[in-house]
């Protein structure tokens, strides 16, 4: 965060002196509001997750609030608040050597960058705080991150495991198209997402190919590389596929594995993180009605035979009146290789978008 | 019966529930929903309109939002038929590839693009040069082409429209809009705008700037004749002939989009709007009507 606020002066320094060059007339902004509201209920009481006494509450999952400023034909800026309500700490006694904590939703910058769209290999280069490369197609096909992250995204979440995935980061991405059937990805970063400062000399190189062999076919594989330390690195693959050769249907494919130095067992064997994911949605009727579905099989430490984790999410999405609200409703069930009895959670999702 | 049992059973209703209602919804009858440009979205009104008096149990939908909206919609599946003031862009093609939609294109009507100004305006013609350079903003007094010594003040759409798209492209040389131009949500918008303002320069179809009574040019406007070079002849887009002949050198078709080849509704809705009916329903509405090539591979498209 620190560099992130070094950052801001001089993006808004170069996009005051960008707009000054283009002329004086105020150019098109939006604002919007995006905010994931549910009401949760345990279907079970004695699983891994349902075994306490909550059995269900209301609670906001995300609320977002976007500026973008289409500064011309060419150029865009974008500045994007997220808030959530993971405890918080709001106060040190220093005196007592203790912290006072909240649950109050909290605003934290997501986004700060500058695009610049061009002609050549229709490109776009984003400069900033911005979205990484790692799993915007597969979120994007999977529609539904008010209802579940996508597996990479959501990984740490499920299993507690850390796989070095952030949906933003300080850098540069550049993403193009060879040819219809090529289009590619390429960026660097700090590789310290957007909630920490970068620590070390080390950045994080990240890269995709997106092979589209035939319409509505993708076939999407991603890499990305970092050294820990001079003699240790980490790096992800991925591969996605996506599947849209049916009217109103969307098919996914989601596999990645994590592969770190660091990542040692008590013994000192390294292991390694994977999962896969499968997801389909199909529009009953666009822009009213859809189903969606999706299994994910979670693979925390390849060195034990019984970590492995199981979820299904299935729910419906409705637009009653208008698309700037919409009701999901949807159930999480868990199913756990372990002696841990499995959960089912259901929750009654309230999109809105503003 | 305890409360787990309670939960269950509402899980399950809710399975069921996801289940069976596709069934359900399958059973009602579809509305065709079109959707896209502004410059067509009257003409596209009136065709569906006619259109479903002939076939009452073919109910059609049609919203405007510019080309790009419509363009997009069909992309995502949110719209049938996508209505577009310009040609798809190779961005918008590549988009549409990877997400398996193939689009196929009807030439429905062609525009004649009409540059207006205010009736006081002295000025009665313009080459493509110079209204490119007007709205690069290298141009910023009538006196700069042959006018008067006045402010041009410039009214154009917002980037979504195709018209934006469409002048952008033939005629600007591909370089962006002067940041002084006044970005207005339609054509009646910038027509009101020319209307108010005497220095002022706009560009909208030829449909919605031609009165139909006369076939002249709404009261309080004027409509430019265009040369396409500077020793050239300058002509209107209110004439026909250069229109189908090329001489005026603004014009293009306006399409109508489909994901694949059009079926059911979208296929009749379709052959009615390039036949003869339609095409007379085009004429009235003040564009040109569609011949030769664009007819033949609309043909194609329909089979």
């Amino acid at each position: 965060m620190h560099l992130a606020k070094r950052f801001l002066p001089i993006l808004l320094v170069t996009l005051a002196a960008i707009t000054a060059a283009f002329g004086q007339t105020p150019p098109p902004q939006t604002f919007q509001a995006t905010i994931y509201f549910d009401y949760t209920a345990f279907v079970t009481s004695d699983g891994y997750l349902t075994s306490n006494a909550l059995t269900n509450k209301f609670h906001f999952r995300r609320a977002y609030f976007t500026y973008e400023n289409k500064i011309n034909d060419y150029l865009k800026f974008r500045f994007r608040y997220d808030a959530d309500n993971t405890a918080n700490i709001t106060s040190v006694d220093f005196a007592k050597q203790t912290t006072k904590k909240d649950d109050k939703l909290r605003p934290f910058v997501k986004h700060i960058y500058l695009e610049w769209s061009n002609d050549f290999l229709q490109s776009k280069v984003n400069v900033g705080m911005i979205e990484t490369l790692a799993f915007k197609l597969a979120e994007d096909r999977w529609g539904y991150r008010s209802v579940a992250k996508t597996l990479l995204d959501g990984y740490k979440d499920i299993t507690g495991v850390e796989v070095d995935a952030t949906s933003a980061d300080l850098g540069l991405t550049w993403k193009g198209t060879l040819f219809r059937q090529l289009r590619f990805g390429a960026g660097v970063h700090n590789g310290a997402h957007y909630s920490h400062a970068e620590t070390d000399k080390f950045k994080k190189f990240s890269g995709y190919l997106q092979l589209v062999p035939a319409a509505g076919l993708n076939i999407i594989g991603y890499l990305d590389y970092e050294k820990q330390t001079d003699d240790r690195k980490a790096m992800t693959t991925k591969v996605d596929v996506l599947f849209d050769m049916v009217k109103n249907l969307n098919v996914s494919f989601e596999w990645f594995s994590y592969d770190s130095d660091n990542m040692l067992n008590s013994n000192g064997t390294q292991y390694k993180p994977s999962g896969w994911s499968v997801f389909g949605t199909y529009k009953i009727k666009p822009d009213k009605l859809a189903v969606f579905a999706r299994y994910d099989r979670y693979e925390p430490n390849d060195t034990k035979a019984d970590d492995e984790i199981g979820l299904i999410i299935a729910g419906l999405d409705w637009t009653p009146m208008h698309g700037s609200w919409k009701i999901q409703p949807n159930v999480w069930i868990y199913d756990y290789n372990d002696a841990r009895k499995g959960d089912v959670i259901f929750n009654m999702t309230l999109f809105l978008n503003f | 019966m305890n409360e787990r049992i309670i939960k269950w059973l509402v899980l399950a209703g809710f399975v069921l529930a996801i289940a069976f209602t596709p069934i359900l919804l399958s059973a009602q009858t579809k509305m065709l929903q079109v959707k896209g440009s502004d410059t067509m979205v009257n003409l596209a009104q009136i065709l569906a309109e006619e259109f479903m008096t002939a076939n009452p149990k073919m109910p059609i939908a049609v919203l405007g939002g510019g080309s790009g909206t419509g363009i997009t919609g069909l992309i995502n599946g949110t719209c049938d038929v996508a209505n577009s003031s310009r040609d798809w862009k190779a961005k918008e093609l590549d988009l549409a590839f990877e997400k398996g939609v193939k689009p196929r294109l009807f030439a429905v009507a062609i525009d004649g693009l009409s540059i207006i100004v205010n009736e006081k305006n002295p000025l009665a013609k313009l080459t493509m040069e110079q209204v490119g350079a007007i709205y690069r903003g290298e141009v910023k007094n009538w006196k700069g082409v042959g006018g008067k010594e006045m402010k041009i003040s410039l009214y154009g759409r917002q980037s979504n429209s195709g018209t934006y798209t469409f002048l952008m492209e033939h005629v600007m040389g591909n370089k962006p809009y002067s940041t002084d131009m006044k970005e207005m949500n339609g054509n009646a918008q910038i027509i009101e705008g020319v209307l108010a303002d005497e220095g002022a320069i706009g560009y909208v179809g030829v449909g919605y700037v031609v009165d139909k009574a006369t076939g002249k040019a709404l009261k309080g406007l004027k409509i430019l004749d265009i040369n396409k070079t500077a020793n050239g002849t300058a002509y209107s887009p209110l004439d026909k002939q250069a229109v189908d002949s090329g001489n005026y050198p603004i014009s293009r078709p306006l399409w109508m989009a489909t994901n694949g080849t059009p079926k059911a509704v979208a296929a009749a809705f379709l052959q009615y709007a390039i036949g003869p009916e339609g095409q007379k329903v085009v004429e009235r509405e003040g564009f040109y009507t569609v011949g030769g090539k664009l007819q033949e591979q609309n043909a194609k498209n329909l089979k």
